[in-house]
């Protein structure tokens, strides 16, 4: 680009600076910050006081920060379900509509199966109906994308909105399994034995040390093992890794089924925690969404999505808590945020793998941009 | 059953057709350039709460049909600066501006909630015409947007096929260094092509507020319309005329829930007819994905990918 | 700035008084790392054909950008007529009347004939009359004898046609002056004589025509004069008459080369590779159509062709890349039809295909594991021992990298080739017994296409069937004991090395027998 004599280019760094990682998302959060405050401010909320009770109610507090890691765990999991297929080029923005029916599936095997079962299989069986449904949802797209090369990125979206009318068909429309007898619209409850307890009086259930423990094995995995290595050579390369022998139809099926599997976690974890039943509820939070930014703002980095996903978290509780507060502040300043957040990252992240580089341009005034 | 009943619905489809329309010629031009843009669904919802706010504010009818195409160039121009400036990803750029757009439309629209639309556009009477049996109710009675969306069509066909930036137009798409070679900057068509697209996005959404809704309701105005629109552009091949046809086949199906509804046919749980567009959106782009379909439909082969000139 | 002429110095040529039509004057142009052009003088009259001629990197095609205008010199200056002109773009060198046709073409493959030429034509009205525009481009197609449909899809068209198209676009221009990159290099020889001939029309009609290309043999008879260049250096210009190949490809190389054709020095051994009627069938089209060959223990069979004509899916077949519609490969004696690439590595095969960085290497990929791309692995991926590997032959191949971490994509052709052959040729030397290569060292300087000729002569001599696929029919006549040439996917000719008839050769790259 050509301004005024001069030549504005964007060029490859040789070698970015560490503590550029670090920055360009701090920065970035506070740039969606000041973003939202404009928002705030021109809908006559006092940014500095809805942030310190965001941070307050969201981060800061006992209460605040437990419910946060409790809202967390599932974000973990359909973050780490984003960041595995993002890694690869295959952009599944279905975890939303994976997540619903993680969620059917585990109450289907809470209600079913879980009765039949021993006591400490319940749970496992539970959650692994949940990924398995879950990485169902995800099957055609997946197929779709192997042998006709259809977008996974429309496809996988759609489904979502399937998803979520089947979630109101089962609880709303219909007299199903899933469906508590009761008049009232509402989900039946699993078995006891398939549901986990809390910590103490928290909102946090042994299912967020499941996450972080999987968000660990999986980063570990993917740099170590043969499997790993295969799809970076995949999404760095496809050719390369035809020439190498490598099934690419075989290969983008297993991510994005790992995808949707891990999406499909996220709602079996609600169900064995906090919900107990398909909850049309987890409708209305957007766990799936946000995990495409959390893994998106990790930088696809499995590890980094845990601390993504517990900040996120925290701007969700500490939204909600602005909700009901004296001077109410709609909760999707909180998605505000995010959004936002994202769009900086995006920018700050070509900053930290370019310069800027301005030039005076030799000799003449220069005609037309070149 | 009542014929008449489906004609309505068909009428009303082609009515639903009117945002498609303008949205996927948003996209159209975009993905010409070779530009990606994912958020369809952001900019409408951005659109529509722009023109109900402002009706709110104001009660111009003027103000609530221009404003949003205002937003919608704002917007667009963070997307270029983002995909075609700095060259980040186009695929998380587009879906960061539906977060945002889907927060912040949710954000704004927070106080007016289930309240009456301030400003609407009314169909156009055209009298006696709308009585010819079939054409009347379909053709005529729609609202002047239809008709504008209707017109625009046509001369974004001829701009495309028939004038000198249409030419490069389409070569930036698919040859973007060649574009280039001839001094034509590739960075300017871009980002003007993927600003007017962002504004006809937008513009689409006011349509919700003004012409169709009657309250707003940040959860019932777009459904996934955005994704409809995105599958459109391909079913369409990347040709106006076309979007027309395939607008008004998807706004059947989104039109069949209501019509069911309305009739209290309840042979099928309403849930599961609300599925309808959206599995016909994924079935069609399937049925368009078959190498036989791929070569016939001819996507812009730079589509989503960054131009940087080659200078070692 | 002004635009009067400014003092510059003599000319090796003129005393003066000659106004040349393009020349550059002490032109000095730097990329990061290498110093493309070192104090260069160049001088073009009207009507002469001029070959800048040098090996690939002698800085040729860096001073034609210069003087089209895509590169601005770091020191120096491009006269026009004798006026400086500082040239922002190459469309600014257009209104000069200075076109260049790029080796790679830029053309729009979807768009007619017409449309490429009219395209980023700022004289055209708004609504583009179709009719007249086929008319015009019709008109200048017939004025310089370079016969065309104006409504054809260029997509459709051969390589040839193409760089008509780019041609009639440069005329259409208004050029006056013709920078040719690499013209030939598509073209088979039957072609390259219609661009010779379409060449000596436009200097009749007084167009300049710079010709920059590496082939010393082709240039003499089309050069008014030639002027070398090695290093971003000239070594020297000669006029019509003064050429002698010998003497040029000192200059070219800086010393004397050993041009003699390395071939087998002994008889080679039992049948390795076999192909028998293999064909491959894509869309209803025999892009392989009948292809028999055999390569022995210890000959390398070289097969020559135009680009496009079925050698990327011969070699993709052979390698197991792709199974064959008909016919049956036959490795070391074993049927391998329906084999995929592991199975046909594990038999004994490795492959190095023409496309290095996008297909032979993973180019983000550090050197460390690009090694291990074609091995077998276990659950998990040895990096140590793939460690130990790329050091040693990072030393023995002398690869330059700054670590065995550093991405592929980071390092240059020819030491990204080493790290190819590396893994495929160096690494399993013991199992391989079946080498199949494909244009081993296009775009690769002269000391690193010395390097790969050496390897693949050990190669040969350590008793490797070696099956040289490749688009350099040089190449192929300086290596191969037998040649085959590949015309729409099918073998329209095959001789001996020893027995050969080039002229044979041309005919039938171009399809005629």
């Amino acid at each position: 680009m050509i301004v005024g004599g001069y030549r504005i280019e964007l060029e490859p760094r040789l070698k970015s600076p560490r503590w550029l990682v670090y920055v360009v998302p701090v920065v970035s959060l506070l740039f969606a910050f000041v973003v939202a405050g404009i928002f705030l401010l021109g809908t006559g909320h006092n940014p500095f006081t809805t942030y310190g009770k965001l941070i307050d109610k969201g981060y800061t507090s006992y209460y605040g920060i437990t419910d946060t890691l409790g809202l967390a765990t599932p974000l973990i999991c359909t973050g780490l379900a984003a960041a595995f297929a993002f890694r690869m080029n295959l952009f599944n923005i279905g975890e939303e509509g994976q997540m619903y029916l993680g969620m059917i599936g585990a109450a289907w095997a809470g209600i079913v199966l879980a009765d039949n079962l021993p006591g400490v299989a319940a749970v496992p069986v539970v959650m692994l109906s949940g990924a398995a449904f879950g990485a169902l949802w995800v099957l055609v797209p997946a197929v779709l994308r192997a042998r006709l090369g259809t977008s996974e990125i429309v496809s996988t979206l759609l489904l979502n909105y399937v998803a979520l009318n089947l979630v109101n068909f089962l609880i709303f429309g219909s007299r199903t399994l899933w469906r508590d007898p009761s008049p009232f619209p509402d989900g039946q409850l699993v078995a006891d034995s398939a549901r986990l307890d809390r910590f103490g009086t928290t909102n946090v259930y042994p299912t967020l040390l499941i996450a972080a423990i999987l968000a660990v094995f999986l980063w570990l995995f993917m740099r170590f093992s043969n499997y790993g290595y295969e799809t970076s050579v995949f999404a760095d390369s496809p050719n390369t890794a035809r020439y190498a022998g490598m099934s690419a139809s075989r290969l983008t099926v297993s991510v994005l089924l790992s995808s949707g599997a891990l999406a499909g976690l996220a709602g079996s974890m609600y169900v064995v925690g906090p919900a107990g039943k398909v909850d049309p509820g987890l409708l209305q939070v957007g766990l799936g969404y946000a995990g495409i930014v959390v893994a998106a703002l990790a930088r696809y980095n499995f590890v980094a999505v845990i601390l993504t996903a517990v900040l996120f978290a925290g701007l969700r509780v500490g939204g909600a808590a602005l909700q009901i507060s004296s001077d109410p502040v709609p909760i999707a300043i909180a998605t505000v945020i995010q959004g936002a957040v994202l769009l900086f990252a995006l920018g700050g992240e070509m900053f930290r793998k370019n310069r800027l580089r301005v030039r005076r341009i030799a000799g003449s005034p220069v005609r037309g941009a070149a | 059953m009542n014929s008449n009943i489906w004609l309505i619905t068909f009428a009303d489809a082609i009515s639903i057709a009117t945002p498609l329309i303008l949205a996927s010629l948003g996209a159209m031009l975009t993905e010409r350039s070779g530009v990606i843009n994912l958020g369809v669904e952001g900019y409408l919802l951005m659109g529509a709460v722009t023109a109900f706010q402002l009706g709110m504010g104001f009660g111009n009818v003027w103000l609530s049909v221009f404003a949003p195409i205002l937003v919608g160039v704002v917007m667009a121009l963070v997307h270029g600066a983002l995909v075609i400036s700095l060259r980040a990803n186009q695929i998380v750029s587009g879906l960061a501006m539906v977060i945002f757009g889907t927060g912040l439309s949710q954000f704004l629209g927070k106080s007016v909630e289930g309240e009456r639309r301030p400003v609407s556009i009314e169909p156009i009477d055209f009298g006696r015409l709308s009585d010819i049996p079939f054409i009347g109710p379909v053709i005529f009675g729609h609202d002047p947007l239809t008709y504008f969306t209707w017109a625009l069509t046509i001369v974004a066909s001829l701009y495309l096929n028939r004038t000198r930036p249409g030419l490069v137009l389409r070569a930036t798409g698919d040859a973007p260094a060649t574009v280039d070679a001839q001094g034509v900057s590739v960075t300017a068509v871009r980002y003007i092509h993927t600003v007017v697209g962002g504004a006809l996005m937008a513009f689409a959404g006011s349509w919700f507020m003004l012409a169709r809704g009657t309250a707003w309701s940040q959860e019932s105005t777009t459904n996934g319309i955005g994704w409809i629109a995105l599958a459109l552009v391909v079913f369409a091949a990347w040709r106006p005329l076309r979007a027309i046809l395939g607008a008004v086949l998807f706004g059947f199906t989104l039109q069949v829930p209501f019509t069911l509804q309305a009739q209290q046919i309840n042979v099928v749980a309403p849930e599961m007819v609300k599925m309808l567009p959206y599995l016909a959106t994924l079935f069609v782009l399937v049925a368009l994905s078959t190498p036989r379909a791929r070569r016939l439909l001819g996507a812009p082969k730079m589509l989503g990918i960054p131009f940087v000139r080659d200078e070692r | 700035m002004n635009a009067s002429p400014e003092a510059v110095k003599g000319s090796h040529r003129s005393g003066g008084a000659t106004l040349f039509a393009l020349s550059a004057r002490s032109v000095t142009k730097r990329f990061p790392g290498v110093l493309a052009n070192d104090d260069v003088d160049f001088d073009l009259a009207a009507g002469e054909v001029h070959t800048l001629l040098g090996e690939n990197g002698a800085g040729k095609s860096t001073l034609a950008s210069v003087l089209c205008g895509l590169y601005r010199p770091d020191q120096g200056a491009v006269l026009r007529n004798g006026t400086q002109v500082r040239l922002s773009s190459p469309r600014h060198g257009l209104q000069h009347g200075i076109a260049m046709v790029h080796q790679h073409f830029r053309l729009v493959d979807r768009f007619s004939v017409a449309e490429n030429v009219v395209l980023g034509d700022k004289r055209l009205s708004f609504f583009i009359d179709q009719d007249s525009i086929n008319d015009r481009v019709s008109r200048i197609a017939e004025e310089f004898g370079l016969p065309i449909d104006p409504l054809a899809v260029v997509g459709e068209l051969s390589a040839g046609q193409r760089q008509r198209v780019e041609i009639i676009k440069a005329l259409y221009q208004g050029a006056e002056i013709l920078l040719l990159d690499e013209p030939t290099a598509l073209l088979a020889p039957p072609e390259v004589e219609k661009l010779f001939e379409t060449v000596r029309t436009m200097a009749k009609a007084g167009k300049s025509v710079v010709f920059v290309s590496h082939k010393l043999g082709e240039v003499v008879d089309i050069s008014d004069r030639i002027t070398v260049m090695r290093d971003g250096k000239v070594t020297g210009s000669v006029g019509r008459g003064e050429a002698d190949t010998r003497k040029l490809a000192e200059l070219m190389v800086g010393r004397e080369i050993d041009l003699s054709p390395r071939k087998a020095k002994a008889p080679a051994g039992g049948t390795m590779l076999k192909l028998h009627n293999v064909s491959l069938h894509r869309d209803g089209v025999a892009v392989v159509d009948n292809v028999s060959l055999e390569v022995r223990a210890g000959e390398i069979v070289g097969v020559a062709g135009v680009s496009g004509n079925g050698q990327r899916d011969l070699a993709e077949l052979v390698a197991g890349l792709q199974s064959p519609t008909g016919g049956v490969i036959t490795v070391d004696g074993r049927e391998m039809n329906g084999a995929g690439t592991r199975e046909m590595r594990a038999n004994g095969l490795a492959y190095v295909p023409e496309d290095r960085l996008g297909t032979g290497l993973s180019p983000s990929l550090s050197i460390i594991d690009n090694m291990v791309l074609t091995r077998p692995r276990g659950l998990l991926v040895d990096r140590k021992a793939a460690g130990a590997e790329a050091e040693r032959y990072i030393t023995e191949l002398e690869i330059k990298t700054p670590s065995p971490h550093t991405a592929t994509r980071k390092l240059s052709g020819g030491n990204s080739q080493k790290v190819l052959l590396a893994r495929e040729i160096f690494a399993q030397s013991d199992t391989t017994k079946v080498l199949v290569v494909c244009s081993p060292t296009r775009g690769l300087d002269v000391g690193a296409v010395e390097t790969v000729h050496k390897v693949l002569d050990e190669a040969r001599t350590k008793g490797k069937a070696v099956l040289l696929i490749s688009e350099d029919l040089d190449e192929v006549l300086t290596l191969a004991d037998k040649i085959l040439v590949l015309y729409r996917g099918a073998v329209v000719h095959s001789a001996d090395s020893n027995a050969l008839d080039i002229e044979k050769v041309g005919l039938a790259m171009a399809g005629i027998s």
